[in-house]
């Protein structure tokens, strides 16, 4: 009786515990686990995943999108002398501390760049990781894949490396599980960017068929642009030179490498490539300059960011003989201005010679704004006491294009399908010529050639900015006045002044490239950061009141300083920068 | 299984029953109705009448046991003639009651774990339509931060801040796990919180935050009764709501900042010029600051298209200043009602009842309506197997606050500082959108339009359960429920011109269920040897399973914004948005429970579970938690027996380890790949408006996380001294949790994947909880009861990951030695008087006069990050309850206070009141109390038009506010009709009463409410960004009838 008792309760206590324990393993719903993504076609799909980072939008590590973008406006542009963070002071003040080089290792944006860049190293990585998992893939495709992945590799290295220097090399053996991430930052790691991009270059074809992947030549530009900033001249000219000659590019017009309906012309070498309406909400459309609009009843509206300097536009005034700028004094006097001008009060643009990419480059009052009407100045400003009176155009897409190349359903009109230009012909020619004059085999009658390349298709009046027929109307289109007095010439004779030509060149990639993101980073390249932003600064500062009290040590703000989460997070593996 | 329980049904025979008729009275003479009567060893019941009359099957020499919650409870055997009277005196206190705790029901007096018990009638006083913000101050040892938002979840913790992120504690509801929200709060029986290891450890790895577990009520033998509760409710907004400066203050404001800040004296409205002025227009088309007769604002210009890219808005200033304040706030009104009917005989117990709440917030559209539905049923199958079910069925119904620009009520208030001088409309009644473009809409289309949306949620909820008793000592139970939530929600937005751009009309809608089951099965064996020894066994085992999957789309460009139009497939082809998810996890458990007493004196248990949860791998999956408790009854010692004034008195010890896996991703443990059109996907091929799909990792998984586990000490007095003039509960507790779920702080250089949540971390609290009550009565007609709550604790950061000491963002800062959410920034210590100040001072970015100067705190003559320091603990030194209860004859008074003392709260919205920067309007503080060069003894820097590191620019200790409070919840009078007045008309009971929550605030905090959630985490919390105040006055008058 006991014992059965005992069997009873034992019996029912059994039949309790027998649920499964296979209950317990539940498979990830919603998302892939490693075994699924296994195949050609995950391995090709991690590849684009690492191709979306260019725009630097999409990263979890970033915080806001301009924080990381891509074009590198604030980094480039704004630390270059080209523009100011725009808006006011109040808005984005963090922004306003890098414009002053007062940055700290805290400040968010840093740590939005680095995170954004090393995560497009990991998904470079995750790329060639996975593939070697893959048996189906024939060799063809692994040396492809790895080809273009450790292209990419390179390229956000490289952005790494122009931002902060002491950067570390993350391979793809680096990962959590593997525990080896506290990597230091205290070697070089050119030659790893250098290794990456010559694998690159040896496999990758000449042509893509599909616009947006690296090829052959794609490689070999950022290649010479690790030579240049490493100072190796010669192997930068030879490079540069085989790209040249394989005549793959051209110059094309000016104002179509900023139009998204002339995009991936002859002259893109390397392009992000920006897309909208396509589903995504806008999340491909430029993000990372989304508050580079002109403020208030301008185009979009919002935000008015991104405010070009006085000091850039001062740039494009032209001697009224020779066509050509004055190198040095060319600051003295302003291109004049509408600074502290109500919209309301009269006012006569500049009426002396200029030239012709200046309307293309800064909005300024009284000029056809691309075909949204007449630059009405102050009412399109927030605050022009903070960043004076000038607005960005590059990025800004036509109001014909308004819902084409806009995305309709952000929340401000401004994403938009304009690419941000990462590497275009002409920089590439600009780099050229200052490989022939510093490498040691080089010809300063060719660096003139390709600077004079440049300024030719600038003088072309074709590619000018013209007034409207009605400036009431500007849909109707344009009259056939230029909208301005433009006038460019080439450098005539023959240069012989090496110096000279370094001077002539480093102008000219201002007037070609500014607000494109790659100023300072050529300025602390060549070595003259600290006089020429501290010049800069000691004048603009009556323009735009937050450069008060700001100044440019090369010591420390040659490079930004690494962001203190990542020292912290390594535990202390990874290494400040001087002087922060 | 079946044949099991079949052959026990079987072996049951049933026994012949006669008729016993009995009166039960108090030691007044008079009846007491409502006395249950139940046959001992057996569940048949019945109940007496109004006369005090029962009748019951029963034979003569079986025992009865009668029992009611007023009075003690008697036993006594049936004599031949089978007619019992009984006398039962009233109750002194509720050592005797039964609640069920862990699986196991136990008279209080023999608990032994740390347990507090909220009577149902304090938990409603609290007209809140909510359960968790009526428990504020109840219990000692609880912190629980309410929102004044119907139907805003309460941040709850017990015994401190345990982890960094989810503190809520487990909520059982009859056993089975589920949202005391959504529960009904007059269907509520009992509510028992479960606050140390000892009591706790049963619930293993969900146990670590502590446990509330909920009795619903059930049905009594005896005939029907019915009672009705219903209250209306009229809140008002505070009077006033933030110290702004008018429109002409605001210009002058505007000058002194210009003129401070060396900036040339013009302004778009102000105009220019030595002295400001204010226009007649803010804007016209796009020229601003203009005056009457302008042409520009003639309105045959006005053109609002923005489709057409035509905008000419005209807007007229109002010189007289918006009441943002109270357009947005207005006073509303709220209704409760429950219809309760339950009876049973002695084979079958029955309760139902139907509940409606509408609940109005004073924040225009805010709501909360619930209906809820209960039947509670048990039936006596046999006289061995009983079968019963409780179950809800509730609808409920919030705004959906996703709309436009609309910020929802987290920061509500804060909306109202736009620039009083900014109309809502321009001069056609359009929405304008403010002068500042972005962030900054002007708030009341925006709360207008919260009633295009809402979510609706249907929720069933309970549980039904099989009792067999066999084999003499053994009872099996086997209990199955849950929760089956399905939620639906809708907003529409109409077209707006926000933001200076124009944001088409859209349709978002979504649904999804969730269910979360919980299958359990125990058996229990309980034996008394020689009236000495009292065992309790029990063994079980329990299964969770949840799971849910929830779809949502959403449309642009709908032609009309006709409501009924408003369906996704009427939107455009272009902006389609659709997506859907899904979640799962599963828990399997066995447990065993043991207790021991030895004559009710001296007390032992020991509980251990075995949980594995499928959110961990194989590899830590599975965990034991063992807990042990010993009770010393010192009042049944001989010794005390001779001390009349001591009623009871305990001494509890207890021990025990405790699990928490909530903060852990449900995908913590995989390696995962996945896109998304916004992180990985890309235009390839150059096409401008295809992007290719692309995959990037997403989680980096760790198959080794395993669960946090906390290890609590608990000692504990309860007495019960002079009949209950005096009674306490003292507990003192140190809680260790250990390897804290956190996410790990990877380098970035790993890329973007989620970082796994490891266990790292430890945090360690300590405190006091001490309740003190004393009640009695007072003469013949008086009746008094004061309760007080009091609730201490020490929150200490002992480790956290191993490469850092720290981590946090914005002004809060988690670092060893240091509690939870510290704040962290400049400590500001002055103002630099004069330039030789801003010399002969450690250097600090933007050091000029005026400007707050900072604390050296490392000596280095520089202000740099490493002079960041500890501003501010939102953690309260302690926190109180009282209530004061009196009654006198047929009336009754109530007061319930809850303080809060010793905590900093920062007011946020003084970092933008007090600075003249930004957008928001600003303070008297900044126009009458700023720093100028001949008041230095001022509350705020200079006046400036600049943000720098030296002002507002970085997380410093400006706005850091102590936010000790007192507030008077609730005051209730009320009056009970005397019985023999209402029988006439049917009734038992009627009592009518009025009542006036938050009657007053006590504070010297100079925000709204100090009581501020901040966010629903406790790794941030104690800002006050501009909530919807939750102290605002509310009137109500209510009933409560029984039949």
């Amino acid at each position: 009786m006991k014992l059965n008792r005992i069997f009873l309760v034992s019996l029912i206590f059994a039949l309790m515990i027998s649920c499964s324990k296979d209950l317990l393993d539940q498979r990830p719903l919603g998302q892939l686990d490693e075994s699924a993504i296994k195949n050609k076609t995950g391995v090709e799909k991690l590849l684009i995943g690492a191709y979306s980072l260019l725009d630097g939008v999409g990263s979890p590590n970033t915080v806001q999108p301009w924080e990381s973008a891509g074009s590198n406006w604030i980094y480039g542009s704004v630390c270059g002398t080209e523009a100011h963070p725009g808006s006011n002071s109040a808005d984005q003040s963090l922004m306003f501390e890098i414009e002053k080089f007062e940055t700290t290792a805290s400040n968010e944006f840093m740590g939005s760049k680095w995170g954004t860049v090393y995560d497009g190293v990991q998904r470079s990585n995750d790329v060639i990781r996975i593939m070697r998992q893959v048996p189906e893939l024939t060799d063809a495709d692994t040396v492809e894949y790895k080809a273009e992945a450790l292209f990419l590799r390179a390229h956000y290295h490289l952005e790494a490396k122009k931002m902060w220097n002491r950067v570390p090399f993350i391979d793809e053996y680096i990962t959590y599980s593997n525990n080896n991430y506290k990597v230091s930052n205290d070697v070089d790691i050119w030659p790893r960017i250098e290794d990456d991009l010559k694998y690159a270059a040896g496999h990758l074809p000449d042509n893509q068929e599909e616009i947006g992947r690296a090829n052959h030549f794609t490689a070999l530009a950022l290649l010479a642009e690790a030579y240049l900033f490493q100072h190796k001249y010669d192997l930068a000219k030879s490079v540069l030179d085989l790209i040249i000659s394989s005549g793959k590019y051209s110059l094309g017009k000016f104002e179509d490498n900023f139009n998204a309906a002339t995009k991936n012309g002859s002259e893109s070498v390397f392009a992000a490539q920006s897309s909208v309406n396509d589903g995504t909400m806008g999340a491909n459309g430029n993000l990372g300059d989304i508050l580079n609009y002109p403020y208030n009843n301008g185009p979009v509206g919002c935000c008015g960011f991104f405010q070009p300097s006085q000091y850039l536009v001062n740039h494009f005034k032209t001697d009224p003989a020779t066509g050509l700028p004055d190198l040095d004094n060319f600051n003295l006097t302003d291109v004049k201005n509408d600074y502290g001008l109500l919209s309301s009060d009269a006012f006569v643009p500049e009426t002396k010679t200029l030239d012709p990419r200046l309307d293309w480059t800064a909005g300024r009052r009284g000029l056809p704004y691309l075909d949204w009407g007449l630059n009405p100045g102050a009412d399109w400003v927030r605050d022009q006491i903070s960043c004076g009176p000038y607005v960005s155009i590059k990025n800004v897409y036509l109001k014909s294009q308004s819902k084409t190349f806009n995305d309709v359903n952000f929340w401000t009109s401004g994403a938009n399908a304009i690419n941000i230009n990462l590497i275009r012909y002409a920089e590439l020619l600009l780099w050229a010529a200052e490989a022939e004059v510093l490498s040691t085999n080089g010809s300063l009658a060719k660096a003139q050639s390709y600077v004079n390349q440049i300024r030719s298709r600038a003088a072309d009046p074709a590619g000018w900015v013209y007034k409207y027929t009605d400036d009431q109307h500007p849909e109707l289109g344009y009259s056939v006045t230029p909208a301005a007095n433009y006038f460019i010439k080439i450098y005539p004779g023959v240069w012989t002044d090496p110096i000279f030509a370094m001077k002539a060149i480093r102008y000219e990639s201002m007037l070609e490239l500014a607000m494109e993101g790659h100023r300072f980073f050529d300025l602390v390249r060549w070595g003259i950061a600290e006089t020429e932003i501290n010049f800069y600064m000691s004048k603009e500062k009556n323009i735009s009141s937050n450069l008060i009290g700001a100044s440019f040590d090369s010591a420390r703000d040659n490079y930004f300083p690494i962001p203190q989460s990542e020292i912290d997070r390594t535990n202390h593996h990874i290494t400040q920068n001087p002087n922060y | 299984m079946t044949l099991i329980v079949i052959g026990c049904l079987t072996a049951l025979d049933a026994s012949s029953q006669n008729m016993t008729t009995g009166r039960v009275t108090g030691i007044d003479g008079l009846p007491i109705p409502g006395v249950t009567v139940l046959i001992k060893g057996k569940t048949t019941g019945a109940e007496t009448d109004t006369s005090g009359h029962f009748s019951i099957h029963a034979m003569a020499g079986e025992t009865l046991i009668f029992s009611s919650v007023a009075h003690e409870t008697k036993e006594a055997r049936i004599p031949d003639n089978l007619e019992i009277s009984i006398i039962l005196p009233n109750v002194i206190n509720n050592l005797n009651e039964v609640i069920v705790s862990g699986y196991v029901a136990e008279k209080i007096k023999n608990i032994i774990g740390s347990v507090a018990i909220v009577k149902p009638k304090e938990l409603t006083a609290i007209p809140a339509g909510q359960v968790e913000p009526m428990l504020q101050g109840r219990v000692a040892g609880m912190n629980v931060i309410t929102q004044a938002t119907p139907g805003a979840p309460t941040l709850i913790s017990i015994h401190g801040y345990g982890n960094f992120g989810d503190v809520a504690p487990l909520y059982i509801i009859d056993g089975i796990p589920g949202n005391i929200n959504d529960l009904n709060p007059d269907d509520i029986q009992s509510l028992v919180v479960l606050k140390d290891a000892g009591s706790a450890a049963i619930y293993g790895v969900r146990g670590a935050n502590g446990v509330i577990e909920i009795t619903t009520r059930k049905g009594r033998s005896g005939n029907t009764s019915i009672s009705f509760e219903n209250y209306f409710g009229y809140q008002v907004p505070l009077s006033k709501g933030y110290d702004i400066l008018n429109p002409w203050e605001m210009a002058w404001a505007t000058w002194d900042a210009l003129k401070n800040s060396n900036q040339p004296l013009n302004d778009p409205q102000y105009g220019s010029g030595a002295m400001p002025v204010l226009p007649d227009y803010l804007l016209a088309g796009n020229q601003t600051g203009l005056f009457e007769g302008d042409p520009a604002t003639n309105d045959s210009l006005y053109k609002l298209n923005p489709d057409a890219g035509e905008v000419y808005q005209i807007v007229k200033a109002n010189k007289a200043g918006t009441d943002m304040f109270h357009a947005i706030y207005s006073p509303a009104f709220s209704q409760n009602y429950t219809l309760t009917a339950s009876g049973g005989n002695d084979k079958n117990r029955y309760l139902f009842s139907v509940g409606y709440l509408n609940q109005q917030g004073t924040l225009l559209n805010t709501y909360l309506k619930r209906f809820t539905v209960r039947v509670n049923t048990e039936f006596n199958l046999l006289n061995n197997l009983r079968i019963g079910e409780n179950l809800q069925l509730s609808t409920k119904e919030i705004p959906d606050y996703s709309g436009n620009g609309n910020p929802g009520p987290y920061s509500a208030s804060a909306t109202t500082l736009a620039s009083p001088i900014l109309p809502f409309y321009d001069i056609k009644g359009n929405n304008y959108p403010g002068p500042n473009g972005v962030g900054f809409p002007l708030p009341l289309d925006q709360y207008k339009n919260t009633k295009l949306g809402r979510q609706n949620n249907w929720i069933l909820l309970g549980n039904a359960y099989l009792e067999l008793d066999f084999l003499k000592y053994f009872t099996f139970k086997t209990n199955f429920g849950g929760t089956f939530n399905y939620e639906y929600y809708y907003l529409y937005q109409p077209e707006v011109y926000l933001y200076r751009s124009d944001i088409p009309n859209s349709l978002t809608e979504g649904s999804g269920y969730d269910r979360k089951w919980s299958w359990q099965n125990t058996i229990l064996f309980s034996k008394l040897i020689h009236e000495e020894h009292a065992i309790k066994f029990l063994a079980g085992t329990e299964y969770i399973s949840s799971y849910g999957r929830s779809l949502s789309a959403s449309r642009v460009n709908f032609f009309s914004d006709d409501p009924v139009y408003s369906y996704l497939s009427n939107g455009s082809l272009i902006g389609q948005n659709n997506g859907s998810q899904a979640f799962n996890s599963a828990l399997y458990s066995l447990f065993a429970r043991l207790d021991y007493a030895f004559r009710d004196k001296y007390l032992v248990m020991a509980t251990l579970r075995r949980d594995g949860s499928s959110v961990f791998g194989p590899e830590n999956r599975y965990s034991f938690f063992p807990s042990f408790s010993a009770g010393w009854r010192i009042s049944k010692e001989m010794f005390a027996e001779n001390w009349p004034w001591l009623n009871d008195l305990k001494l509890r010890a207890s021990w025990g380890k405790l699990g928490f896996d909530g903060n852990t991703p449900l995908l913590n443990q995989f390696a995962l790949y996945n896109g998304d059109g916004s992180s990985s996907f890309y235009d390839i091929r150059g096409t401008s408006n295809v992007a290719v799909q692309g995959f990037r990792q997403t989680n980096m998984g760790n198959p080794k996380t395993g669960w946090q586990t906390d290890i609590q000490t608990n000692i504990g007095l309860d007495g019960i001294l002079w009949n209950g003039r005096l009674s306490f509960s003292a507990d003192w507790y140190i809680k260790k949790s250990t390897g804290l779920l956190f996410p790990l702080s990877l380098p970035y250089v790993l890329g973007g994947a989620t970082a796994p949540y490891v266990n790292v971390g430890d945090i360690q609290n300590q405190g006091i909880d001490l309740l003190l009550e004393s009640k009695g009565n007072m003469g013949r007609d008086w009746r008094y009861d004061v309760t007080v709550t009091f609730t201490t604790y020490k929150n200490k950061i002992v480790k956290l990951n191993d490469n850092q000491n720290s981590f946090g963002q914005f002004i809060w800062l988690n670092q060893v030695g240091h509690p939870v959410s510290a704040f962290y920034g400049y400590k500001i210590i002055g103002f630099f008087e004069d330039q030789h100040d801003v010399d002969a001072s450690p250097k600090q970015n933007g050091a000029a006069p005026g400007r707050f100067k900072y604390q050296d705190t490392d000596h280095d003559k520089a202000i740099s990050d490493d002079d960041r320091t500890f501003i501010g603990d939102p953690n309260p030194k302690f926190s109180l309850g009282l209530n004061i209860s009196f009654s006198y004859k047929n009336f009754d008074f109530s007061t319930f206070l809850y303080g809060v003392f010793g905590n900093d709260v920062l007011n946020y919205v003084r970092i933008g009141t007090d600075f003249f920067p930004g957008v928001q309007a600003k303070s008297k503080i900044l126009l009458y109390d700023s720093w100028t060069p001949s008041d230095h003894n001022a509350k705020v820097s200079i006046n400036e038009n600049v943000v720098n590191f030296s002002n507002k620019g970085v997380p410093n200790s400006y706005g850091i506010e102590d936010g000790s409070y007192l507030k008077n919840k609730s005051m209730i009078l009320g009056y009970t009709f005397n019985r023999n007045m209402i029988q006439k008309i049917r009734m038992k009971q009627l009592r009518v009463y009025l009542q006036v929550t938050n009657l007053f605030t006590i504070t010297k905090y100079s925000g709204l409410d100090p009581e501020s959630i901040g966010r629903e985490n406790p790794s941030f919390f104690g800002v006050d960004p501009g909530n919807y105040p939750n102290n605002q006055k509310q009137w109500l008058v209510g009933l409560n009838i029984g039949f």
